[in-house]
C-alpha cells in the first residue's frame, strides 16, 4: 500500500505542473467573465424597449393599441408618418409599428387589419436582437386589448375574455407512469436545460484523463524512466492502476472546475434570457409531480456511470499507450478512442439514441461511451434499471482491458513493442 | 556458498533475431562480473534479463536462488538496476526522487529515510538535491541514479556502463564507491566499454560477441592465456577471431 501510495504521489507530481495546470484555470477564469459580461447585459434589458409608432388612423382602437403597447413595456415614440427607416432614425429606435388608415371603422366592419411591423436586426444574436421579440410580445398582448374594446363596444353584456379565447387548453403530460399539469414543450425545455452540460462534462473529463494516462505512459518511455521503474519492486498492477487513478483524479478535479465555469457561465446566459424563456418554464410542482427533479440516489447513479465510463478510457487508453513511443504519437494513437467517445457525443446532442433504427442502434449501444450519455435522459425517465445495464456493461469492459493492461505490462512487449516496426 | 547469480544456457531473440545464445555465467556475493564486449554484442539484453524486465527465450535464470523466469517479483526485492539510457522524472526535485525511489524498496519509513540518506551522500549533489532533476547535467543525472540503485543495498547490483557520461574525477569517484560496496559484500554485474575500469573494478570478466560468452575469467587469467599485454588487446584478438573459436 505505502508504495502504491509512492507511486500515485509520484504520478500526481509528474502531471501537476504548472503548464498542466494553466489552462484549467484560464477556462475557469473565462467562462466565470463570459457569464459576468452576460448578467451585466440584464439591466439594459429590463429597460423598456423604445419603439416608433406611426398611427395613420388616429381612431379608438388605435389609441387603444398604443396604450397597450406601452403597458406592455415599450416606450413608445409617436411620429409622423414617413418612411419607415427614416421615421425609425428620426425616433432612434430599432422598431417600428404603423397602424393603417381606416384601422379603426375596418375593425367595426368585422375586417381583420394588419398592422406592420419594422424591426432593424443589430448582429445576429439572440441577445442583441431582443427588441424584436419584445415587440411581437407586446403586439399580442396589444391584440388582445383591442378585441377587448371590441367586444366592450358591440357584445357589451359577455365577459371580454369568453370573446378573446373561449376555450383555453389545459395541458397534461405523461412522463413514464407519472402526469402532470405541464406543456410538452415545458418538459423539454427542462430536461434539455438539466442535461445539456452533462454531455460535454462527460466528454471533457473522459477526453482529459485518457490523454493524461497515454501520455504518462509514453513519458515514461521517452524519458527512459520507464526501464528503471519495471525494475523496482511493485507489481505491474500497482504501476498502471497508480497512472490511472493519477489521471482520473486531475480530470476530475478539472471537470469540477469546468463545471464551476460553466455554471457561473449558464447563470449569465439565464440571466440574460429569463424573460424570453419564462413562459417556456414548467411550474415547480409539475416537475416534481413528473419525477424530473433528480434526487441524491440518481447523482449517486449518475457518479458510478461516470466512474465506469473514465475507467473504460482510462483502461483503454493505458494499453494504447503502451504502443507509444514519445508523448506525441500516444495522442494520435488515441485516435480509436476519441472516435468511440465521439459518436455517442455527437449523436446524443441531435436525437435520441433509442430512437435509431435497428442495425445502427445495436452498434451504437455496444459501443460503452453511450451508456455514459444515456444515462441522465434515462434518469428523468425514472428508468433505473437502463442505468444500471449501462454501468454494468461498462464495468464488463473496464475489466476487460485491466486485464489486457496487465497482460502487456506484464511481458517484455512494453519495453519491445512499438507500432510500424516489425522484425 | 551459493552464487547471487546463476545463468546457464541463457538466451533471448527478438523475432528472428538471436541477441543472446544461450550464455552461462555466476557472480558470487562481493563480486564484480564484468561483461565486454562490441556494439550489438548482447550486453544491455542480458542484463535487462537479470533485471527483470525482459523474459529468456530459454535457459536458466537464478538470483540469490531465486527463479527468475518464475518468481521475477521476488527477484525485485534483491536487486537493483541502472539502464544504459535512464532518465528521471524531470518534475522532482532529486531528493523526491531518491524518496520515490526508496520507498519503492522500503519496509517502513525509518528504512526509507535511512536509504535516502545514503543516496543523498552517495550521490555526491549536496545542496543541488533540491533543485528540479531536469535542471541537472547529464553527468549529475547520472550520478543520482546511481545513487539511486546501491542505496538501498542490494545483494546484486547490475549497472549498464556505470560511467558513461561521467568526467574523469567523477568516474574514479564511481569506481571507488562501487569496489567499496563490493567489499561490503554487494555482488555487481557491470557492462562497460572502458578497459581500465574494467581491470580496475572487476574480479572476472567475460568476453562477449555476438550473443556467445567467447572468454571468462579473471583481468590476469585472460591475459596470459592470449598472451596480451593488457585487456584492450585480449578484447581485439577474442571478439575480431572469436567468431571460429
Ligand atoms: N527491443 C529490441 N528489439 C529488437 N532487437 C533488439 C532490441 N534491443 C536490442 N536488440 C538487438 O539485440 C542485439 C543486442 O543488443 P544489445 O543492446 O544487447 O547490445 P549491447 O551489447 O548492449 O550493445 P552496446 O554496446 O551498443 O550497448 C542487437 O543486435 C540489437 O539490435
Ligand atoms: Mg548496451
Amino acid at each position: 500500500m505505502n508504495r502504491f501510495v509512492a507511486l500515485l504521489k509520484k504520478e500526481l507530481a509528474e502531471l501537476v505542473t504548472v503548464q498542466a495546470l494553466l489552462p484549467f484555470v484560464i477556462v475557469v477564469i473565462a467562462f466565470g467573465g463570459l457569464g459576468q459580461l452576460m448578467s451585466s447585459v440584464v439591466p439594459e434589458r429590463e429597460a423598456t424597449v423604445p419603439v416608433a409608432l406611426v398611427d395613420r388612423d388616429g381612431g379608438a382602437y388605435a389609441h387603444a393599441f398604443a396604450a397597450a403597447l406601452g403597458q406592455a413595456g415599450l416606450k413608445v415614440v409617436a411620429v409622423q408618418p414617413d418612411e419607415p427607416q427614416a421615421a425609425m432614425r428620426r425616433a432612434e429606435t430599432l422598431a417600428l409599428v404603423e397602424i393603417p388608415k381606416g384601422f379603426s371603422a375596418g375593425i367595426d366592419a368585422g375586417q381583420p387589419q394588419r398592422v406592420a411591423t419594422w424591426v432593424k436586426v443589430r448582429g445576429f444574436s439572440f441577445l442583441g436582437n431582443e427588441h424584436g421579440t419584445r415587440l411581437l410580445a407586446a403586439v399580442e398582448s396589444a391584440n388582445a386589448a383591442v378585441a377587448a374594446a371590441v367586444a366592450q363596444k358591440h357584445a357589451p353584456g359577455t365577459a371580454p375574455a369568453v370573446m378573446q379565447r373561449p376555450v383555453v387548453p389545459e395541458q397534461h403530460v405523461i412522463v413514464g407512469e407519472r402526469s402532470a399539469q405541464a406543456s410538452v414543450e415545458q418538459v423539454l425545455g427542462f430536461v434539455t436545460q438539466q442535461t445539456t452540460f452533462i454531455p460535454v462534462v462527460l466528454f471533457i473529463v473522459i477526453m482529459f484523463s485518457s490523454q493524461m494516462v497515454a501520455s504518462a505512459v509514453a513519458t515514461e518511455k521517452e524519458s527512459k524512466t520507464l526501464e528503471t521503474l519495471l525494475s523496482c519492486p511493485v507489481s505491474r498492477a500497482s504501476i498502471v492502476s497508480a497512472k490511472m487513478l493519477a489521471a482520473g483524479l486531475v480530470a476530475l478535479v478539472g471537470a469540477a472546475a469546468y463545471m464551476l465555469g460553466m455554471r457561473q457561465y449558464m447563470a449569465g446566459i439565464e440571466g440574460g434570457l429569463r424573460a424570453g424563456m419564462e413562459a417556456s418554464a414548467a411550474p415547480e410542482a409539475a416537475l416534481q409531480a413528473l419525477g424530473l427533479r433528480l434526487d441524491a440516489a440518481d447523482y449517486v447513479l449518475l457518479g458510478l456511470t461516470l466512474f465506469a465510463g473514465i475507467l473504460v478510457a482510462l483502461s483503454i487508453a493505458v494499453v494504447l499507450g503502451a504502443f507509444a513511443e514519445s508523448a506525441r504519437s500516444a495522442q494520435a494513437l488515441l485516435t480509436p478512442l476519441v472516435v468511440m467517445m465521439l459518436v455517442p457525443y455527437m449523436l446524443s446532442l441531435f436525437l435520441d439514441l433509442q430512437a435509431l433504427p435497428g442495425g445502427v442502434r445495436t452498434a451504437v449501444m455496444a459501443i460503452p461511451f453511450t451508456h455514459v450519455f444515456l444515462a441522465g435522459p434515462a434518469l428523468f425517465m425514472g428508468d433505473t434499471r437502463a442505468v444500471w445495464f449501462g454501468i454494468a456493461y461498462q464495468a464488463a469492459w473496464a475489466v476487460a482491458f485491466i486485464a489486457v493492461a496487465a497482460r502487456v505490462y506484464a511481458s517484455d512487449r512494453i519495453l519491445t513493442m512499438r507500432l510500424g516496426r516489425r522484425r | 556458498m551459493q552464487p547471487v547469480l546463476e545463468a546457464s544456457g541463457l538466451a533471448k531473440r527478438y523475432g528472428q533475431l538471436e541477441a543472446v545464445r544461450g550464455i552461462d555465467f555466476s557472480v558470487e556475493p562481493g563480486e564484480v562480473f564484468a561483461l565486454i564486449g562490441p556494439n550489438g554484442a548482447g550486453k544491455t539484453t542480458t542484463l535487462r534479463m537479470v533485471a527483470t524486465i525482459l523474459t529468456p527465450s530459454a535457459g536458466e535464470l537464478q538470483v540469490c536462488g531465486i527463479d527468475a523466469r518464475k518468481e521475477p517479483a521476488r527477484v525485485r526485492e534483491r536487486i537493483a538496476y541502472l539502464p544504459e539510457e535512464a532518465g528521471v522524472y524531470k518534475n522532482l526535485t532529486g531528493i523526491a526522487y531518491l524518496r520515490f525511489a526508496a520507498a519503492l524498496f522500503a519496509d517502513d519509513a525509518r528504512e526509507r529515510d535511512a536509504m535516502v540518506e545514503r543516496g543523498a551522500e552517495v550521490s555526491g549533489l549536496g545542496e543541488r538535491l533540491r533543485d528540479k532533476v531536469g535542471t541537472y547535467s547529464k553527468g549529475m543525472t547520472r550520478k543520482l541514479l546511481l545513487a539511486r540503485a546501491v542505496m538501498v543495498r542490494p545483494d546484486l547490483a547490475i549497472l549498464d556502463e556505470p560511467t558513461s557520461g561521467l568526467d574523469v574525477l567523477n568516474a574514479l569517484e564511481v569506481r571507488e564507491l562501487v569496489r567499496g560496496l563490493a567489499r561490503e559484500g554487494m555482488a555487481v554485474l557491470l557492462s562497460s566499454h572502458n578497459m581500465l575500469e574494467v581491470e580496475f573494478l572487476s574480479d572476472r570478466v567475460g568476453i562477449i560477441a555476438n550473443g556467445r560468452i567467447l572468454a571468462s575469467g579473471t583481468a590476469e587469467e585472460l591475459k596470459r592465456a592470449h598472451g596480451a599485454r593488457n585487456l584492450e588487446e585480449v578484447f581485439a584478438r577474442v571478439a575480431t577471431g572469436g567468431g571460429a573459436e
